[in-house]
Protein backbone atom coordinates (compact mmCIF):
# COMPACT_ATOMS: atom_id res chain seq x y z
CA UNK A 1 0.00 0.00 0.00
CA UNK A 2 2.94 2.32 0.74
CA UNK A 3 4.40 1.46 -2.64
CA UNK A 4 1.19 2.40 -4.43
CA UNK A 5 1.20 5.80 -2.63
CA UNK A 6 4.78 6.45 -3.64
CA UNK A 7 4.26 5.67 -7.29
CA UNK A 8 1.09 7.78 -7.28
CA UNK A 9 3.07 10.72 -5.81
CA UNK A 10 5.84 10.26 -8.33
CA UNK A 11 3.39 10.17 -11.19
CA UNK A 12 1.85 13.44 -9.96
CA UNK A 13 5.28 15.05 -9.64
CA UNK A 14 6.21 14.01 -13.13
CA UNK A 15 2.93 15.31 -14.49
CA UNK A 16 3.56 18.65 -12.73
CA UNK A 17 7.06 18.81 -14.17
CA UNK A 18 5.71 18.08 -17.63
CA UNK A 19 3.14 20.87 -17.30
CA UNK A 20 5.83 23.36 -16.23
CA UNK A 21 8.04 22.28 -19.09
CA UNK A 22 5.21 22.61 -21.57
CA UNK A 23 4.72 26.16 -20.30
CA UNK A 24 8.38 26.88 -20.92
CA UNK A 25 9.32 27.10 -17.24
CA UNK A 26 12.53 25.20 -16.57
CA UNK A 27 12.62 23.49 -13.19
CA UNK A 28 15.41 24.72 -10.91
CA UNK A 29 18.60 22.73 -11.04
CA UNK A 30 21.84 23.18 -9.18
CA UNK A 31 24.89 24.74 -10.82
CA UNK A 32 25.12 27.23 -13.67
CA UNK A 33 22.66 26.52 -16.43
CA UNK A 34 21.14 28.05 -19.52
CA UNK A 35 18.76 29.89 -17.19
CA UNK A 36 21.63 31.67 -15.49
CA UNK A 37 22.99 32.68 -18.88
CA UNK A 38 19.59 33.97 -19.99
CA UNK A 39 19.03 35.97 -16.80
CA UNK A 40 22.58 37.31 -17.09
CA UNK A 41 21.85 38.59 -20.57
CA UNK A 42 18.62 40.20 -19.34
CA UNK A 43 20.49 41.91 -16.50
CA UNK A 44 23.24 43.17 -18.80
CA UNK A 45 20.81 44.60 -21.36
CA UNK A 46 18.62 46.28 -18.75
CA UNK A 47 21.56 47.76 -16.87
CA UNK A 48 23.13 48.96 -20.13
CA UNK A 49 19.87 50.73 -21.00
CA UNK A 50 19.78 52.44 -17.61
CA UNK A 51 23.40 53.57 -17.96
CA UNK A 52 22.69 54.98 -21.44
CA UNK A 53 19.74 56.94 -20.05
CA UNK A 54 21.72 58.33 -17.13
CA UNK A 55 24.71 59.30 -19.29
CA UNK A 56 22.51 61.08 -21.85
CA UNK A 57 20.70 62.90 -19.06
CA UNK A 58 23.92 64.08 -17.44
CA UNK A 59 25.34 65.16 -20.82
CA UNK A 60 22.20 67.13 -21.61
CA UNK A 61 22.05 68.74 -18.26
CA UNK A 62 25.38 70.49 -18.31
CA UNK A 63 29.04 69.92 -18.79
CA UNK A 64 29.78 72.44 -16.03
CA UNK A 65 29.82 71.85 -12.33
CA UNK A 66 26.33 72.34 -10.94
CA UNK A 67 25.46 75.61 -9.31
CA UNK A 68 27.59 78.21 -11.12
CA UNK A 69 27.14 81.60 -9.42
CA UNK A 70 25.91 84.34 -11.76
CA UNK A 71 28.41 87.18 -12.11
CA UNK A 72 27.23 89.39 -14.96
CA UNK A 73 25.44 92.72 -15.40
CA UNK A 74 21.71 92.92 -16.06
CA UNK A 75 19.98 95.74 -17.92
CA UNK A 76 16.36 96.32 -18.90
CA UNK A 77 14.81 97.88 -21.97
CA UNK A 78 11.04 97.90 -21.73
CA UNK A 79 9.95 94.29 -21.20
CA UNK A 80 13.27 92.88 -22.40
CA UNK A 81 15.83 91.97 -19.75
CA UNK A 82 19.39 91.71 -21.04
CA UNK A 83 21.87 89.59 -19.11
CA UNK A 84 25.59 89.79 -19.76
CA UNK A 85 28.01 92.35 -21.08
CA UNK A 86 26.74 94.62 -23.86
CA UNK A 87 29.92 93.96 -25.86
CA UNK A 88 29.51 90.17 -25.85
CA UNK A 89 29.99 88.82 -29.41
CA UNK A 90 26.99 86.48 -29.52
CA UNK A 91 23.40 87.53 -28.84
CA UNK A 92 20.95 84.90 -27.64
CA UNK A 93 17.24 85.70 -27.40
CA UNK A 94 15.17 83.50 -25.09
CA UNK A 95 11.39 83.76 -25.36
CA UNK A 96 9.87 82.12 -22.33
CA UNK A 97 6.72 81.88 -20.31
CA UNK A 98 7.06 81.42 -16.55
CA UNK A 99 4.24 78.83 -16.57
CA UNK A 100 5.62 76.81 -19.48
CA UNK A 101 7.00 73.40 -18.39
CA UNK A 102 9.27 73.18 -21.45
CA UNK A 103 10.78 76.50 -20.38
CA UNK A 104 11.42 75.01 -16.95
CA UNK A 105 13.18 72.10 -18.63
CA UNK A 106 15.26 74.49 -20.73
CA UNK A 107 16.26 76.32 -17.57
CA UNK A 108 17.00 73.08 -15.70
CA UNK A 109 19.02 71.63 -18.55
CA UNK A 110 21.04 74.68 -19.64
CA UNK A 111 21.10 77.11 -16.72
CA UNK A 112 24.67 76.35 -15.70
CA UNK A 113 26.01 76.41 -19.26
CA UNK A 114 24.29 79.75 -19.92
CA UNK A 115 25.53 81.24 -16.66
CA UNK A 116 29.10 80.15 -17.39
CA UNK A 117 28.99 81.70 -20.87
CA UNK A 118 27.46 84.91 -19.49
CA UNK A 119 30.10 85.13 -16.76
CA UNK A 120 32.84 84.68 -19.36
CA UNK A 121 31.40 87.42 -21.59
CA UNK A 122 30.94 84.96 -24.47
CA UNK A 123 27.23 85.70 -24.89
CA UNK A 124 24.56 88.11 -23.84
CA UNK A 125 21.00 86.90 -23.38
CA UNK A 126 17.86 88.90 -24.00
CA UNK A 127 15.09 87.41 -21.87
CA UNK A 128 11.67 88.06 -23.38
CA UNK A 129 8.92 87.17 -20.94
CA UNK A 130 5.96 85.93 -22.98
CA UNK A 131 2.41 85.57 -21.70
CA UNK A 132 0.87 83.05 -24.08
CA UNK A 133 -0.02 80.73 -21.21
CA UNK A 134 -2.05 83.27 -19.24
CA UNK A 135 -5.18 81.19 -19.89
CA UNK A 136 -3.46 78.01 -18.59
CA UNK A 137 -3.56 79.10 -14.95
CA UNK A 138 -6.75 79.07 -12.89
CA UNK A 139 -7.63 81.89 -12.64
CA UNK A 140 -5.94 83.11 -15.80
CA UNK A 141 -3.05 85.55 -15.69
CA UNK A 142 -0.10 83.94 -13.91
CA UNK A 143 2.26 84.32 -16.89
CA UNK A 144 1.77 88.09 -16.99
CA UNK A 145 1.94 88.39 -13.19
CA UNK A 146 5.23 86.50 -13.04
CA UNK A 147 6.66 88.43 -16.02
CA UNK A 148 5.86 91.70 -14.25
CA UNK A 149 7.55 90.43 -11.09
CA UNK A 150 10.65 89.43 -13.08
CA UNK A 151 10.89 92.96 -14.47
CA UNK A 152 10.68 94.27 -10.90
CA UNK A 153 13.43 91.81 -9.95
CA UNK A 154 15.66 93.19 -12.72
CA UNK A 155 15.09 96.71 -11.39
CA UNK A 156 15.81 95.46 -7.86
CA UNK A 157 19.10 93.89 -8.95
CA UNK A 158 18.15 90.27 -8.24
CA UNK A 159 17.08 89.07 -11.70
CA UNK A 160 19.40 86.04 -12.14
CA UNK A 161 18.47 84.52 -8.79
CA UNK A 162 14.78 85.44 -9.12
CA UNK A 163 14.53 83.99 -12.61
CA UNK A 164 16.08 80.74 -11.38
CA UNK A 165 13.74 80.70 -8.37
CA UNK A 166 10.57 81.11 -10.45
CA UNK A 167 11.55 78.03 -12.43
CA UNK A 168 12.77 76.00 -9.47
CA UNK A 169 9.36 76.53 -7.85
CA UNK A 170 7.35 76.64 -11.08
CA UNK A 171 3.65 75.96 -10.46
CA UNK A 172 1.83 73.39 -12.64
CA UNK A 173 -0.36 74.38 -15.54
CA UNK A 174 -3.94 74.54 -14.36
CA UNK A 175 -2.99 75.72 -10.88
CA UNK A 176 -3.42 79.29 -9.62
CA UNK A 177 0.26 80.12 -9.80
CA UNK A 178 1.89 82.40 -7.24
CA UNK A 179 0.00 85.38 -5.88
CA UNK A 180 1.41 88.91 -5.77
CA UNK A 181 2.27 88.26 -2.13
CA UNK A 182 4.08 85.00 -2.89
CA UNK A 183 5.97 86.60 -5.77
CA UNK A 184 6.96 89.42 -3.43
CA UNK A 185 8.10 87.05 -0.69
CA UNK A 186 10.34 85.18 -3.11
CA UNK A 187 12.06 88.42 -4.09
CA UNK A 188 12.39 89.61 -0.52
CA UNK A 189 14.00 86.31 0.41
CA UNK A 190 16.57 86.93 -2.33
CA UNK A 191 17.40 90.38 -0.98
CA UNK A 192 15.07 92.73 -2.85
CA UNK A 193 14.42 96.04 -1.11
CA UNK A 194 11.20 97.60 0.11
CA UNK A 195 10.12 98.95 -3.28
CA UNK A 196 9.95 95.44 -4.77
CA UNK A 197 6.60 94.56 -3.24
CA UNK A 198 5.01 97.78 -4.49
CA UNK A 199 6.41 97.16 -7.96
CA UNK A 200 5.03 93.59 -8.07
CA UNK A 201 1.67 94.76 -6.78
CA UNK A 202 1.48 97.55 -9.36
CA UNK A 203 1.80 95.14 -12.33
CA UNK A 204 2.70 98.24 -14.31
CA UNK A 205 4.30 96.49 -17.28
CA UNK A 206 1.42 94.25 -18.38
CA UNK A 207 0.90 96.32 -21.51
CA UNK A 208 4.57 96.06 -22.50
CA UNK A 209 4.49 92.30 -21.93
CA UNK A 210 1.40 91.89 -24.07
CA UNK A 211 2.94 93.92 -26.88
CA UNK A 212 6.18 91.91 -26.68
CA UNK A 213 4.17 88.68 -26.81
CA UNK A 214 2.23 89.75 -29.90
CA UNK A 215 5.36 91.02 -31.62
CA UNK A 216 7.27 87.80 -30.98
CA UNK A 217 4.35 85.60 -32.05
CA UNK A 218 4.07 87.51 -35.34
CA UNK A 219 7.79 87.26 -36.17
CA UNK A 220 8.26 84.59 -38.88
CA UNK A 221 11.91 84.09 -37.86
CA UNK A 222 10.70 82.74 -34.50
CA UNK A 223 8.11 80.35 -35.90
CA UNK A 224 8.21 76.69 -36.74
CA UNK A 225 5.61 75.68 -39.36
CA UNK A 226 3.89 79.00 -38.84
CA UNK A 227 3.55 78.54 -35.08
CA UNK A 228 5.19 80.41 -32.25
CA UNK A 229 5.62 78.71 -28.90
CA UNK A 230 7.71 78.85 -25.78
CA UNK A 231 10.52 78.30 -25.24
CA UNK A 232 11.94 79.77 -28.41
CA UNK A 233 15.66 80.44 -28.51
CA UNK A 234 17.25 82.52 -31.25
CA UNK A 235 20.93 83.11 -31.90
CA UNK A 236 21.63 86.26 -33.88
CA UNK A 237 17.89 86.52 -34.54
CA UNK A 238 17.58 82.99 -35.97
CA UNK A 239 15.68 80.25 -34.16
CA UNK A 240 17.80 77.32 -32.99
CA UNK A 241 16.82 73.79 -31.96
CA UNK A 242 17.32 73.44 -28.22
CA UNK A 243 16.77 69.67 -28.43
CA UNK A 244 20.29 69.70 -29.82
CA UNK A 245 22.20 69.65 -26.54
CA UNK A 246 25.14 71.45 -28.20
CA UNK A 247 23.15 74.48 -29.36
CA UNK A 248 24.97 76.85 -27.01
CA UNK A 249 28.45 75.58 -27.90
CA UNK A 250 27.58 75.98 -31.57
CA UNK A 251 26.29 79.52 -30.94
CA UNK A 252 29.50 80.48 -29.15
CA UNK A 253 31.65 78.88 -31.86
CA UNK A 254 29.70 80.90 -34.44
CA UNK B 1 -8.30 18.37 -28.72
CA UNK B 2 -5.09 16.35 -28.57
CA UNK B 3 -2.55 17.57 -26.02
CA UNK B 4 0.13 18.31 -28.65
CA UNK B 5 -2.13 20.49 -30.73
CA UNK B 6 -3.35 22.46 -27.74
CA UNK B 7 0.27 23.01 -26.69
CA UNK B 8 1.09 24.41 -30.10
CA UNK B 9 -1.92 26.71 -29.98
CA UNK B 10 -0.84 27.99 -26.57
CA UNK B 11 2.71 28.48 -27.87
CA UNK B 12 1.26 30.50 -30.73
CA UNK B 13 -0.82 32.68 -28.42
CA UNK B 14 2.24 33.21 -26.21
CA UNK B 15 4.29 34.21 -29.25
CA UNK B 16 1.70 36.80 -30.22
CA UNK B 17 1.68 38.10 -26.64
CA UNK B 18 5.48 38.33 -26.61
CA UNK B 19 5.75 40.10 -29.95
CA UNK B 20 2.79 42.34 -29.13
CA UNK B 21 4.33 43.45 -25.85
CA UNK B 22 7.67 43.89 -27.61
CA UNK B 23 6.01 46.22 -30.13
CA UNK B 24 4.39 48.21 -27.31
CA UNK B 25 7.73 48.82 -25.58
CA UNK B 26 9.70 49.50 -28.75
CA UNK B 27 7.20 52.04 -30.06
CA UNK B 28 6.61 53.79 -26.74
CA UNK B 29 10.33 53.79 -25.90
CA UNK B 30 11.29 55.17 -29.30
CA UNK B 31 8.69 57.94 -29.22
CA UNK B 32 9.93 58.95 -25.76
CA UNK B 33 13.62 58.69 -26.66
CA UNK B 34 13.39 60.99 -29.69
CA UNK B 35 11.76 63.81 -27.71
CA UNK B 36 13.45 64.11 -24.30
CA UNK B 37 11.88 67.50 -23.55
CA UNK B 38 8.41 66.11 -24.14
CA UNK B 39 9.17 63.07 -22.00
CA UNK B 40 10.40 65.30 -19.18
CA UNK B 41 7.22 67.37 -19.31
CA UNK B 42 5.09 64.21 -19.43
CA UNK B 43 6.77 62.73 -16.34
CA UNK B 44 6.58 66.05 -14.52
CA UNK B 45 2.86 66.38 -15.21
CA UNK B 46 2.11 63.39 -12.93
CA UNK B 47 3.29 65.62 -10.09
CA UNK B 48 4.69 62.69 -8.12
CA UNK B 49 8.49 62.87 -8.32
CA UNK B 50 10.63 65.58 -6.75
CA UNK B 51 12.09 68.01 -9.30
CA UNK B 52 15.59 66.65 -8.71
CA UNK B 53 14.65 63.15 -9.89
CA UNK B 54 12.64 64.18 -12.96
CA UNK B 55 15.56 64.49 -15.37
CA UNK B 56 17.00 61.10 -14.51
CA UNK B 57 13.70 59.24 -14.56
CA UNK B 58 12.63 60.89 -17.83
CA UNK B 59 16.07 60.15 -19.26
CA UNK B 60 16.17 56.49 -18.26
CA UNK B 61 12.55 55.49 -18.93
CA UNK B 62 12.72 55.42 -22.77
CA UNK B 63 15.86 53.28 -22.77
CA UNK B 64 14.44 50.92 -20.16
CA UNK B 65 11.34 50.45 -22.32
CA UNK B 66 13.49 49.87 -25.40
CA UNK B 67 15.54 47.25 -23.52
CA UNK B 68 12.38 45.38 -22.50
CA UNK B 69 11.11 45.57 -26.08
CA UNK B 70 14.36 44.30 -27.54
CA UNK B 71 14.59 41.35 -25.12
CA UNK B 72 10.98 40.37 -25.83
CA UNK B 73 11.46 40.69 -29.57
CA UNK B 74 14.47 38.39 -29.51
CA UNK B 75 12.94 36.18 -26.85
CA UNK B 76 15.53 36.18 -24.11
CA UNK B 77 14.43 35.81 -20.52
CA UNK B 78 10.80 36.14 -21.54
CA UNK B 79 9.47 35.34 -18.10
CA UNK B 80 11.82 37.73 -16.26
CA UNK B 81 11.19 40.49 -18.79
CA UNK B 82 7.45 39.90 -18.49
CA UNK B 83 7.78 40.37 -14.71
CA UNK B 84 9.62 43.68 -15.26
CA UNK B 85 7.01 44.70 -17.85
CA UNK B 86 4.16 43.96 -15.48
CA UNK B 87 5.86 45.93 -12.71
CA UNK B 88 6.37 48.95 -14.98
CA UNK B 89 2.78 48.76 -16.24
CA UNK B 90 1.52 48.67 -12.65
CA UNK B 91 3.55 51.82 -11.96
CA UNK B 92 1.99 53.48 -15.02
CA UNK B 93 -1.50 52.45 -14.00
CA UNK B 94 -0.87 53.77 -10.48
CA UNK B 95 0.43 57.04 -11.95
CA UNK B 96 -2.60 57.58 -14.17
CA UNK B 97 -4.96 56.58 -11.37
CA UNK B 98 -3.45 59.03 -8.88
CA UNK B 99 -3.66 61.81 -11.49
CA UNK B 100 -7.31 60.99 -12.04
CA UNK B 101 -8.11 60.77 -8.33
CA UNK B 102 -6.33 64.06 -7.59
CA UNK B 103 -8.21 65.82 -10.36
CA UNK B 104 -5.15 66.64 -12.46
CA UNK B 105 -5.75 67.25 -16.16
CA UNK B 106 -2.94 65.46 -17.96
CA UNK B 107 -2.26 63.26 -20.92
CA UNK B 108 -0.54 60.02 -19.86
CA UNK B 109 2.26 60.49 -22.39
CA UNK B 110 2.23 56.73 -22.82
CA UNK B 111 3.21 56.89 -26.48
CA UNK B 112 4.91 60.26 -26.68
CA UNK B 113 2.92 63.40 -25.97
CA UNK B 114 2.01 64.05 -22.37
CA UNK B 115 1.76 67.05 -20.12
CA UNK B 116 -1.18 69.16 -19.07
CA UNK B 117 -4.38 69.14 -21.11
CA UNK B 118 -7.55 71.15 -20.73
CA UNK B 119 -10.03 69.81 -18.18
CA UNK B 120 -12.47 67.60 -20.07
CA UNK B 121 -9.74 66.50 -22.48
CA UNK B 122 -8.48 63.73 -20.20
CA UNK B 123 -8.80 60.07 -21.23
CA UNK B 124 -8.00 58.28 -18.01
CA UNK B 125 -10.40 55.37 -18.54
CA UNK B 126 -9.04 54.57 -22.01
CA UNK B 127 -5.44 54.94 -20.80
CA UNK B 128 -5.95 52.61 -17.84
CA UNK B 129 -7.85 50.02 -19.90
CA UNK B 130 -5.09 50.05 -22.51
CA UNK B 131 -2.45 49.48 -19.84
CA UNK B 132 -4.53 46.68 -18.32
CA UNK B 133 -4.60 45.07 -21.75
CA UNK B 134 -0.82 45.24 -21.97
CA UNK B 135 -0.64 43.88 -18.42
CA UNK B 136 -2.69 40.86 -19.55
CA UNK B 137 -0.04 40.11 -22.20
CA UNK B 138 2.68 40.28 -19.54
CA UNK B 139 0.72 38.05 -17.15
CA UNK B 140 0.25 35.45 -19.87
CA UNK B 141 4.00 35.37 -20.42
CA UNK B 142 4.70 35.10 -16.69
CA UNK B 143 2.32 32.14 -16.36
CA UNK B 144 3.37 30.50 -19.63
CA UNK B 145 6.60 31.97 -21.01
CA UNK B 146 7.04 29.29 -23.67
CA UNK B 147 6.85 30.85 -27.13
CA UNK B 148 7.97 30.09 -30.68
CA UNK B 149 11.10 31.58 -32.26
CA UNK B 150 12.58 32.52 -28.86
CA UNK B 151 16.37 32.81 -28.75
CA UNK B 152 16.46 31.63 -25.14
CA UNK B 153 15.47 28.08 -26.15
CA UNK B 154 18.59 27.83 -28.25
CA UNK B 155 20.74 29.28 -25.50
CA UNK B 156 19.38 26.86 -22.91
CA UNK B 157 19.71 23.95 -25.32
CA UNK B 158 23.27 24.87 -26.25
CA UNK B 159 24.48 25.25 -22.67
CA UNK B 160 22.92 22.02 -21.39
CA UNK B 161 23.92 20.05 -24.45
CA UNK B 162 20.40 18.71 -24.89
CA UNK B 163 16.92 19.90 -25.51
CA UNK B 164 15.63 17.68 -22.73
CA UNK B 165 15.88 18.72 -19.12
CA UNK B 166 17.39 15.57 -17.71
CA UNK B 167 17.19 14.71 -14.05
Amino acid sequence: MGGADRSERRRKQEAAQARLKAAGITPKRSGPSGNTLVLGIVAVVVIAAIVVGVVITLNNRSSEAAGVAPNYPVARTGAVITAGQAAAPVTVDIYEDYLCPYCERLETAYKDQITTALNAGQIKVNYHAISILDRASTPAGYSTRAANAAICAADAGIFPAYHAQLYADQPSEGSAGFSVQELTDKGTALGAGGGFGQCVAAQANSGLIETATNTAAANPALQTNGNFGTPTVAVGGRKVDVNDSNWLQKAIAG
Amino acid sequence: MPLVTSGRVLDGIGTLARLGLAAVWLVSGLLKAVDPAQTYVAVRAYDVLPRSLLSVVAGVLPWFELALGLLLLVGIGTRAVAVLSAALLLVFIAGVTQAWVRGLSIDCGCFGGGGAVAPGQTQYVQEILRDVGFLALAVWLIVRPRTLFAAERRLVTASTGSGMEGN
